[in-house]
């Protein structure tokens, strides 16, 4: 009170006036130190969400790399104790691994491949099949540095392997190699089990010549007029595929080659695979 | 004396297993070599052997697995062909290889001459391989047996294993065993093995040996030739290594034998383990 009656009334109303600013300015600084609170609660409890997040992915992780070593059983009884939820985290470990999974064998072009010796070579696994049947499946070797090569294999000599890789790069392009040597293959299984077929189904046909890689097929059999013995030759030049290129027909009769009906014969062997022809062929009745 | 020589070829194609077979391997095929069909390839060899041996008889006859046998008797400008002394040469078309039993060092090149012009192919060569037992060579080049990859599944192994496991006993090494014998199989293979009889090593490398020192002192190569015989030497070398005799995953100049089709090796220091391509200087 002593300053005020030495300074004066009107710098007590100043200091008055100070007072009163001071006391409507506080009332905002807590709301914003609340504001400001609330904000470090919201951040807090986002930290724990993030960090069991984190906790979920790392027993995640855990639980792929046991689902890739295929001892799931194990690694979910140690965790079980620690987390509830351990069915789902299962499944979802699961399904990343198959989506992986899948991937990987889109990227292969759906070939069967596995991983050996230390991950530094791939064995694939090529599988023939004919008419809805399985037959031989060849498998290969190859040897993953700087150049790629074919270490081991079970592929028949007279399939030029070697060439093959030339042909379709296989350095850049192993997809490529892989889908041209299972053309080779498949079609060569193609045509050695037509070849078995029609040995089995048709005792009165004689095959006359054949070879190793199943490209060139001579046929005798007897035509049903005048009982000739026909002689047809086969030529499978295309050696990515299992019907033939080119049919010759020769008899001792001249004509019979050169009928109408024999052309046609000529193109239903050119059309379809050998044996469902020469099925056609007998049932109506124009070989025995 | 047709009869003859028609009745010896059939006799030798019913048991090849009586003479010593070499086999030789064709290089470099030409753009034809795929398409070259049996009556062009007989026509075309026996044409190019007549140029170039004026007196030689030849019989060329294919058998029902596709194998062309051929039998040659050799003659020269002045002398009929000596049928007491034939060759035989078995080929399959498509194949690149030509499996021949005795040739003298004069007749070798007329033989590859008129081979190379009728298959279409640029160059042939000594491919290491010799046996009494045509069959088991030519399955092995021509990889016949029943091979392993490491993607057979694993259950198939077990089938050899006793079946009934005892419970009262454990078997502590079961998992090394086991792994023996997968790698002993992806390296000679399943079940019944081609019958190679002999393996050689011609050995021109650097004695190594600490304990004695003066011949590990010597600056010369020491030369040495190992032979390993059997009745069947690649079930030998596989039950090796499935025991543990030979370590695995078996030594590289073991496992050449089924993977590279040989079983004459001339080993000398510039490669470590691996055997060098030197052809051999036997027939």
């Amino acid at each position: 009170m002593d300053t005020v009656l030495s300074k004066g009334v009107f710098s007590h109303f100043g200091l008055l006036e100070v007072q009163a600013r001071n006391r409507l300015i506080r009332p905002q600084q807590s709301s914003r130190v609340k504001e400001l609170k609330a904000e470090v609660a919201a951040l807090k409890i986002k930290r724990e969400q993030l960090k069991a997040e984190i906790q979920t992915h790392k027993t995640l992780q855990k639980l792929r790399l046991s689902v890739d070593k295929q001892s799931i059983d194990k690694e979910v009884e140690e965790m079980e104790e620690e987390f509830a939820d351990t069915e789902l985290l299962k499944l979802m470990a699961k399904h990343s691994h198959i989506k992986d999974l899948i991937y990987a064998h889109h990227l292969l072009g759906g070939y069967n491949i596995i991983k050996t010796n230390n991950d530094k070579a791939v064995c694939v696994s090529l599988a023939t099949a004919y008419e809805g049947f399985y037959l031989d499946t060849y498998n290969l070797e190859i040897d993953l540095r700087s150049v790629l090569r074919i270490s081991h294999h079970n592929i028949p000599p007279f399939i030029p392997l070697n060439s093959l890789a030339e042909q379709s790069n296989i350095q850049t392009d192993v997809k490529a190699f892989l889908e041209l040597l299972s053309l080779h293959l498949n079609a060569y299984a193609g045509r050695k089990q037509q070849l078995k077929l029609v040995k089995e189904q048709f005792k009165s046909v004689e095959v006359m010549e054949s070879n190793t890689l199943c490209t060139l097929l001579v046929l005798m059999f007897t035509a049903s007029t005048k009982r000739t013995p026909v002689l047809c030759t086969l030529d499978y030049s295309d050696h990515t595929k299992s019907l033939p290129t080119r049919v010759l027909f020769e008899c001792e009769d001249s004509d019979l080659p050169n009928s109408p009906e024999w052309k046609e014969h000529c193109s239903l062997l050119m059309e379809t695979p050998v044996h469902k022809a020469l099925m056609i062929l007998r049932n109506v009745g124009d070989i025995i | 004396m047709k009869h003859i020589t028609e009745l010896e070829m059939i006799n030798v194609i019913d048991s090849p297993n009586q003479s010593m077979w070499h086999a030789l391997q064709l290089i470099d095929p030409g753009d034809d070599a795929q398409t070259v069909e049996f009556i062009q390839f007989k026509k075309q060899f026996k044409s190019h052997l007549v140029e170039l041996v004026r007196h030689v008889s030849i019989k060329i006859k294919k058998h029902t697995d596709e194998a062309i046998w051929i039998r040659i008797a050799w003659g020269d400008s002045y002398t009929r062909p000596n049928h007491m002394k034939p060759t035989y040469a078995v080929h399959h078309l498509q194949t690149p290889y030509v499996f021949v039993t005795t040739l003298t060092s004069k007749q070798k090149p007329l033989l590859s001459q008129a081979l190379l012009l009728s298959t279409q192919y640029q160059t042939i060569k000594e491919a290491n391989l010799s046996g009494r037992k045509l069959t088991a060579i030519r399955d092995l080049l021509m990889k016949q047996y029943q091979q392993m990859f490491p993607n057979s599944f694993p259950s198939l192994l077990t089938e050899t294993k006793e079946n009934v496991p005892d419970p009262h006993k454990v078997h502590e090494q079961a998992g090394t065993a086991s792994t023996r014998g997968r790698l002993a199989c992806e390296t000679f293979g399943r079940g019944a093995l081609p019958q190679i009889e002999t393996t050689v090593y011609k050995l021109d490398t650097k004695y190594k040996d600490p304990t004695n020192q003066t011949m590990s002192e010597r600056s010369r190569p020491f030369k040495c030739v190992v032979k390993f015989e059997s009745k069947n030497l690649l079930e030998s070398l596989r039950h090796c290594a499935t025991s543990g005799i030979v370590s695995t995953p078996v030594a590289q100049l073991l496992s050449s034998i089924p993977k590279k089709g040989r079983n004459f090796f001339y080993v000398t220091d510039t490669d470590a383990a691996s055997s060098s391509q030197r052809p051999a200087s036997q027939v």
